[in-house]
C-alpha cells in the first residue's frame, strides 16, 4: 500500500517537470533503442553466420578427422565413417539429422582463368537444409545429384566466366600427392552468401572421392545437426568421450577450423593413421568470430559513451530537481517523513523515469529493427562479405530486449543514488529556510 | 638361301627409327639418364627461376640448392626477391620442411610441393630417380625438331608416391639427354610440359666422372595455359659442403 503511494507521488513529481523529464527520458530511450539495434545487428550476424555456416561449411557438431599416410602427408578424411558414427549416434538424442560431407581443395580452371576453391562433397538427399540456404539463381540444383557436376556461387561464376552447362576443370593432388583432374559441368549458380561463398563450392560426394581417389565410405566429416545449436559444445564433449570409450583415437578439443589444423598443426605432428576430431560449428567458424567480436566491441564502446553521458545527465538533472525542491523536502521532513522515505521517493522517481524511457526506447528500437528488416536494405558488397548477409537483418529477441530494459533502468536508478542521498541528508529547518 | 638373303637385305633397308626399342634397352636408356645426372658427393648450385603468371607481374627468384645425394639430403635457400629472402626448404629423411623467417615457423610440406608457388617442383632440382620411381615403356622413335629421339612412357611404380603418375619423355638418341617431358595427371590430362634445351656437364671428383645437368629448363603449365617458368642453373660447385648444413638451425641462422 505504502509503495503504491510512493509510486503515485513519484509519478506525480515526474509529471510536474514534464519538459526536463521528457528530455532526460528521451536520452534514456535513445540509448536503449541504440542498444536494441546494436544487439539486433550482432545477433542477426551471429544467426546469419550460424545458418549459412552450418549449411556451407559445418554441422552444429562434426565428427571429422585426419588420416596420415606418412607423418608429413595428412588428409581431412574419415575412412569408413559409418562405423564410428554408428558407435556413438545413440549418444545424441538431440539429433535432427546427420550427413557425410566430403572435404577438399582444388584449383578450378576455365578458359585460362583459375581460382582456388574449397570443395564440399554433398549427397543432396541426405541434406534437407541445403535447399533452405542455397538460393539458385541459374541452373538446376537437382543436377548436382549427377556425378561430374558442380554448384558455384555468383562471384565465382563471374570470375571464371562460366554459366550452367559449361565445363570447368578441377585440379588437385590426391591424398597420396599425385596430380589429378576432374572435368565438371556447372549444374547451378547460387546467390552469394558473404565471405563463405567466396571460396566454397559443392560437388557430388562421389565426384570428390574420385578426384581424391578415395574409397567408398570415406568422407570428410559427419555433419551433425541438432534441434538446438546451443547444445553443440555439450554434444561434442559427449561424442569425444564416447568415441574414446569405443577405442578410437580422438584429438583434443581445439577451437580452430579444420583447414587451419591441416595446414599448421596436423602436418607437423608425428603420427600416422586415422585420428578423429569432434568440432562444433563455432570451432569451424572461429576464423570469422573476430567480425562479431569487433562489431560487439564497437557497439559496446558506443553504448558505454552514451550511457556515461546519460548517467551524468541524470545525476545533474536530479541534483537540480532536488535543489529546486529543497523547501518541499524540508516540509515533508518537518511533517514526519523519514530520511529513508525521502531517499526511496527520489530513487523511485529515477527508476520510473528510467523504466519509462527504456520501455519507449526498446519499443522504438524493436520497431526500427522491424522497419529495417522490412525495407530489405541491400548491404554494400564489402559489408555483405563480412556480415554474411545480403540484406541487412537485425534479430531482436524479447528476452534480450528485457535484459537491455533492466540494464538501462538499473543504471538510471543507480545514477540517482548520490543526489537522492543528498536530499535525504537535508535537515528540515535548513531545507525550509532554503530560498531556491 | 636366297630368300634368307632377301629378308636380311629387307631388314637392313628398314629405317632405324622404325625398329622398336626392347624393354631392356628402354630400361637402359632410363638408367643412363639417372646415371649421367647422378652425383655421389655434394652439390651446390645457384638457381634462377623466372615465373610468369597471367595477370601478375613476372617474378624472378634466386635460390641456392644444396644436395648431398648419397644421404638424400636437400636444402633450398631463397636469396631473392626480398619478400622471399631467408625462406627455404629442407628435406630430412622423407619429409620436406618449409621455413618462413617472417613467422619463424617450420611447416611440413609434400615432396610434390611447387617450389615458391611456381611450376618448378622439388624433383626438378633434385637428383634424377626415374628408374626407381617409374616403369618405362618405349612408345616410338621420332623426330623432335632436328633431333632423333626415343619417346618413352613412364608409369609410376605401385606404392611410389610421385606428383605425376604418368610421364612421357623425349630422349635424344645421340646424347641420351632428355629434351622434352610431358607430365600427366591420374585422369590422363596433360598437366605440364618441360623442355630442356641446354645440357652441360661438370667433372665430379667423388664420382670420378662427368655429372650432367640441364642448364636451362622451361616449364609450361598445361592447365593454366598462361603460366610458365624458366629455370636456369648456374655456378655448380661439387666441393664438399659443411657437414652441419642440412639442419633446421643452419637455415634459420641464414635469416638472423
Amino acid at each position: 500500500m505504502m509503495i503504491r503511494t510512493d509510486i503515485a507521488i513519484a509519478a506525480r513529481n515526474l509529471a510536474r517537470h514534464t519538459r526536463r523529464n521528457v528530455l532526460l527520458g528521451s536520452a534514456i530511450a535513445g540509448v536503449t533503442a541504440m542498444l536494441v539495434l546494436l544487439g539486433g545487428l550482432t545477433t542477426g550476424m551471429r544467426e546469419a553466420m550460424l545458418q549459412s555456416a552450418t549449411t556451407l561449411m559445418t554441422g552444429h557438431v562434426n565428427l571429422a578427422g585426419f588420416f596420415k599416410i606418412t607423418s608429413g602427408t595428412a588428409a581431412p578424411i574419415v575412412a569408413g565413417w559409418e562405423k564410428p558414427w554408428d558407435a556413438v549416434k545413440a549418444q545424441v538424442p538431440e539429433l535432427t539429422y546427420a550427413a557425410p560431407r566430403g572435404r577438399g581443395w582444388a584449383k578450378a580452371v576455365a578458359d585460362g582463368v583459375s581460382m582456388d576453391l574449397i570443395l564440399a562433397g554433398v549427397e543432396l538427399d541426405r541434406e534437407p537444409r541445403f535447399r533452405e540456404v542455397i538460393q539458385v539463381v541459374d541452373g538446376n540444383l537437382d543436377e548436382l545429384r549427377k556425378p561430374g557436376t558442380i554448384l558455384i556461387f555468383q562471384d565465382q561464376a563471374k570470375r571464371l566466366g562460366v554459366k550452367p552447362g559449361d565445363t570447368i576443370t578441377l585440379s588437385a593432388p590426391t591424398t597420396r600427392g599425385a596430380s589429378n583432374t576432374a572435368d565438371v559441368r556447372i549444374a547451378a549458380v547460387a546467390r552469394n552468401i558473404g565471405l563463405l561463398s567466396a571460396f566454397n563450392a559443392f560437388i557430388p560426394a562421389e565426384t570428390l572421392r574420385h578426384l581424391y581417389q578415395l574409397k567408398a565410405g570415406t568422407t570428410g566429416a559427419v555433419q551433425i545437426y541438432l534441434r538446438d545449436a546451443d547444445d553443440s559444445a555439450k554434444v561434442a564433449a559427449r561424442l569425444r568421450a564416447a568415441l574414446r570409450d569405443a577405442g578410437y583415437r580422438v584429438m583434443d578439443p581445439d577451437p580452430q577450423p579444420y583447414w587451419q589444423k591441416l595446414m599448421f598443426k596436423v602436418n607437423a605432428e608425428d603420427w600416422t593413421g586415422q585420428k578423429l576430431d569432434v568440432t562444433t560449428w563455432e570451432d569451424e567458424m572461429s576464423f570469422l568470430s573476430w567480425i562479431i567480436t569487433a562489431v560487439t566491441w564497437l557497439g559496446n564502446v558506443l553504448v558505454t559513451v552514451l550511457m556515461v553521458i546519460v548517467a551524468v545527465g541524470i545525476v545533474n538533472t536530479l541534483a537540480i530537481a532536488i535543489r529546486e525542491r529543497t523547501r518541499e523536502i524540508g516540509t515533508l521532513r518537518a511533517i514526519g517523513m523519514q530520511r529513508s522515505q525521502v531517499l526511496r521517493l527520489t530513487l523511485l522517481e529515477a527508476f520510473l523515469l528510467g523504466l519509462a524511457g527504456a520501455l519507449v526506447g526498446a519499443m522504438l528500437g524493436a520497431a526500427g529493427a522491424a522497419a529495417l528488416n522490412a525495407a530489405r536494405i541491400e548491404l554494400p558488397e564489402t559489408m555483405q562479405y563480412f556480415l554474411l548477409q545480403r540484406n541487412l537483418h537485425l534479430a531482436v529477441h524479447p528476452g534480450q530486449v528485457a535484459v537491455y530494459v533492466a540494464f538501462v533502468t538499473g543504471l538510471t536508478t543507480a545514477a540517482a543514488i548520490w543526489p537522492s542521498a543528498y536530499a535525504a541528508r537535508l535537515r528540515p529547518v535548513t531545507a525550509m529556510h532554503h530560498i531556491g | 638361301m636366297r630368300k634368307l638373303l632377301l629378308l636380311a637385305l629387307a631388314l637392313l633397308a628398314v629405317p632405324r627409327a622404325a625398329l622398336p626399342l626392347g624393354q631392356e634397352e628402354t630400361d637402359k636408356v632410363i638408367r643412363t639418364i639417372d646415371e649421367r645426372e647422378r652425383n655421389s658427393g655434394d652439390w651446390k648450385a645457384l638457381v634462377y627461376m623466372e615465373a610468369k603468371e597471367k595477370d601478375k607481374t613476372d617474378v624472378v627468384y634466386e635460390l641456392v640448392v644444396y644436395r648431398r645425394d648419397k644421404e638424400r639430403k636437400l636444402l633450398f635457400l631463397f636469396l631473392e626477391p626480398k619478400t622471399e629472402q631467408g625462406k627455404g626448404y629442407l628435406r630430412i629423411d622423407k619429409n620436406l620442411w618449409f621455413y618462413d623467417p617472417r613467422v619463424g615457423r617450420w611447416e611440413r610440406r609434400t615432396e610434390r610441393e611447387r617450389i615458391g608457388g611456381t611450376d618448378t617442383r622439388r624433383g626438378d632440382l633434385d637428383e634424377s630417380r626415374l628408374a626407381e620411381e617409374y616403369v618405362a615403356r618405349w612408345e616410338q622413335d621420332e623426330k623432335l625438331g632436328k633431333y632423333e629421339v626415343h619417346r618413352i612412357l613412364l608409369t609410376a611404380r605401385p606404392d611410389v608416391d610421385v606428383a605425376f603418375p604418368t610421364v612421357r619423355l623425349w630422349v635424344d638418341q645421340a646424347t641420351g639427354n632428355v629434351l622434352k617431358r610431358q607430365e600427366m595427371a591420374l585422369s590422363g590430362r596433360l598437366m605440364r610440359t618441360a623442355y630442356y634445351p641446354r645440357w652441360k656437364k661438370v667433372w665430379s671428383e667423388s664420382k670420378k666422372s662427368d655429372v650432367w645437368y640441364a642448364e636451362e629448363m622451361r616449364f609450361y603449365d598445361e592447365v593454366e595455359k598462361a603460366n610458365q617458368t624458366l629455370v636456369l642453373i648456374k655456378s655448380i660447385d661439387l666441393r664438399p659442403l659443411d657437414p652441419n648444413l642440412f639442419t633446421k638451425a643452419w637455415l634459420e641462422s641464414k635469416s638472423r
